[in-house]
């Protein structure tokens, strides 16, 4: 026989909710009310922040932002899964992911707003910084999931990337390394269908991105990404796999980026509306909430409340970012070695110095103290 | 001390490193088994096991970072770029997030990993074997980069960058591989990051230089020797930081600097070198500093290798220009 079959690959797709609100009762049933209840709750107020942050860069008070508008399920459930110690590794669109990792709203604010002081993570979670160019952080979760292991302990990393990023090298040099060491690692692709202005289609022939894993020995499955309980089901068994040793996954969570890529965007000149109102129809936060009160778990009452108290809570962030005092510029050579090399020391005086005669000039130039190590 | 070469010294600066602390992993292409295509890993494979010397996936980007992962979580990775040419497909983590991450995350991670590629020519390999990039480096704010000329350097600073808590990235001269010998010490030393070393004292003229070139400036200075003329030979050892002190002291006792290097010259860090002393010691000079690099055109094929290379004619050429200024 000239052809031998070695393999065939298989790849599925998960999804439980339906748009309408209907669950598959078995699959749903597993994830307790309460962890529901808390994942609507994050959605709506991830939904309201990123709203108020859009007007906040369209008054001047913020800097480019890119709105998360639509992939509330992607950013908010995947967090919910993981353990504090466990690696949690966002995209530029992630204030939701850390957010659902309890970090506070003003930091976001602050990073897009062009202060380094915008990342401080909670000191408790292992949360990671981003990479703004895509896809360099993949080979870190692999590495971070591989110390974990050579350290026999049973955290996991969790990475997110878009569609684009799949074009790039580094998932597959990622992935190579991930699947070759078996490591406990999780690279969930928030397929949004957009790279900017490049459709999902031209990033690769292959009819999904799951099956991208299959050639790295990686598990591979598609993901309703507007599917709260998809999502939360599908992160929770890889985690679990990757803690028995089971290797990496793949998650394609297909989702839809509602709004502009970021404030700088106008998504008009390349996508269609009548895309966007197909999208609109699958809507996570309405689809859960329909899925909650159909259990009887959620009413206007309850609704109106949490509205309330998440414009509030907004509120209180959105003033405590504003109130941030000024960066004093002597930060910018803090942290940058554990001890200073001379040239930092001598420019870092020069900088000081400079300040001194700009005090000279501006009465009104008063400064926080500096932050940070140094030398 | 025991008399060796670079490489051996190196490996076994590599073998203390990984018996002092269990965090100590070495990865890259061939480094295992075979124990690394110049023998610098050489039976670590088989004295510290796979999980500690790791035979990676043909694969840069992963190698350095998954190794940037492992270092923010617990491990000292040491890893390994097999060539010198193979090094600009893993700029965009050095100098995107290597340089920034204990900066960007305002202190809480910083990455203990050591970048180890061999540098330069003049052992006839083929293409995108033989290059000098390390100015690329060093104009990366947040690493180390260093390349030492000896096999008692190697051994003392190989140790010194494993045991430091920022990147560092450490240049190998392969010309020197074998060719330098010397005493080295068993027992675990350091070498400190950062301080030069006066190769050959002098009067009347200063080389700066590192890696392979210094054994070059030797010999230039050596010749210079024959016909009276007294130069002085400093190997920089630590290319960022650099060695500022020794630099304008070497500079102003000799008053007249050449600065040899294998890379080529525009844009060099020899630029960088001959500025601070231009800017801080001008009028100790009795003449402008003067640089010898490679042309500046691409590293020919093997065989015109020796006259792209600055040679120890070439040197002694710009030691006598300098000279008779």
């Amino acid at each position: 026989m000239p052809l031998e079959t070695i393999d065939r690959g298989r790849i599925e797709r998960l999804e439980i909710l339906s748009p309408a609100g209907i669950a598959d009762a078995s699959l749903a049933a597993v994830i307790p009310a309460e962890r529901i209840l808390e994942m609507y709750r994050k959605m709506v107020e991830i939904r309201l922040f990123d709203e108020r942050a859009v007007k906040l860069q369209r008054q001047g008070r913020l800097g480019t932002y890119p709105q998360i508008l639509g992939q509330e399920a992607t950013q908010i459930v995947p967090p919910l899964c993981l353990r504090s110690k466990d690696w949690l590794l966002p995209t530029y669109r992630g204030q939701g992911s850390y957010y659902a990792r309890g970090m506070e709203l003003r930091y976001s604010l602050l990073y897009w707003a062009g202060d380094d002081r915008g990342t401080r993570f909670p000191e408790e979670n292992n949360d990671m910084m981003f990479a703004i160019p895509v896809g360099a952080h993949l080979t870190w979760a692999a590495g971070l999931a591989w110390a974990e292991k050579l350290k026999k302990q049973d955290g996991v990393a969790l990475a997110y990337l878009g569609d684009g990023t799949t074009s790039k090298g580094d998932f597959h040099e990622a992935l190579t390394f991930a699947g070759q060491f078996k490591l406990p690692v999780i690279y969930l692709i928030e397929n949004n269908h957009w790279a900017i202005s490049v459709p999902r289609e031209k990033q690769a022939a292959s009819p999904t991105l799951a099956q991208k894993a299959w050639g790295y020995g990686a598990r591979g499955l598609v993901v309703d990404g507007n599917d709260c309980l998809a999502v939360y089901k599908a992160v929770s068994d890889a985690v679990a796999a990757a803690r028995a040793g089971l290797g990496p996954t793949v998650l394609e969570c297909e989702t839809y980026r509602m709004g502009h890529h970021t404030t700088a965007d106008d998504a008009s000149r390349y996508r269609s509306a009548s895309e966007l109102e197909a999208w609109k129809r699958k809507d996570p936060v309405a689809r859960l909430r329909r899925y909650l009160a159909l259990q009887g778990l959620w009413n206007d009452a309850d609704e109106a409340k949490l509205l309330e108290e998440a414009q509030a809570m907004i509120q209180r962030e959105i003033e405590a970012y504003e109130s941030f005092p000024a960066p004093n510029p002597l930060n910018m050579f803090s942290d940058n070695y554990e001890s200073a090399p001379w040239p930092l020391i001598e420019q870092r005086r020069e900088l000081a110095e400079l300040l001194e005669l700009k005090k000279a000039h501006e009465p009104v130039f008063e400064l926080p103290p500096a932050e940070g190590r140094f030398p | 001390m025991t008399e060796m070469n670079l490489v051996q010294a190196l490996n076994l600066g590599l073998s203390q490193a990984m018996e002092a602390d269990p965090s100590v992993m070495i990865l890259g292409e061939d480094v295992g088994l075979n124990g690394g295509v110049f023998r610098a890993t050489e039976g670590l494979f088989q004295k510290f096991g796979p999980e500690r010397v790791v035979d990676t996936p043909l694969a840069e980007i992963g190698i350095l970072g998954a190794s940037m992962g492992l270092a923010m979580n617990g491990m000292r990775p040491v890893c390994e770029i097999q060539f010198d040419g193979f090094l600009p497909s893993v700029l965009d983590q050095v100098v995107c997030h290597l340089g920034r991450m204990r900066n960007r995350t305002r202190g809480r991670y910083s990455l203990p990993l050591v970048l180890r590629a061999p540098h330069g020519g003049l052992i006839h390999a083929p293409e995108h074997h033989s290059e000098a990039p390390e100015a690329y480096f060093c104009h990366t704010p947040g690493i180390k980069v260093i390349c030492p000329s000896t096999p008692q350097d190697a051994k003392g600073l190989i140790q010194a960058a494993i045991n430091d808590p920022d990147p560092v990235v450490f240049f190998e001269p392969k010309a020197l591989y074998r060719a330098a010998r010397g005493p080295v010490p068993h027992e675990p030393y350091e070498v400190p990051i950062g301080k030069a070393r006066v190769a050959r004292e002098g009067g009347d003229l200063t080389f700066i230089s590192w890696g392979a070139m210094v054994e070059t400036c030797l010999a230039a200075a050596e010749r210079l020797g024959q016909e009276g003329i007294s130069a002085e030979v400093l190997d920089l050892r630590t290319l960022a930081p650099l060695d500022l002190e020794a630099i304008l002291a070497s500079a102003e006792k000799t008053g007249r600097v050449v600065i040899a290097h294998e890379a080529p010259n525009a844009g060099s860090w020899a630029a960088e070198i001959s500025a601070l002393i231009h800017e801080r010691a001008l009028l100790k000079l009795q003449a402008p500093v003067r640089r010898v690099g490679s042309w500046d055109i691409r590293m020919p094929l093997f065989r015109l290798e020796k006259y792209y290379i600055p040679d120890a004619d070439r040197v002694v050429e710009a030691a006598k220009k300098t000279l008779s200024f």
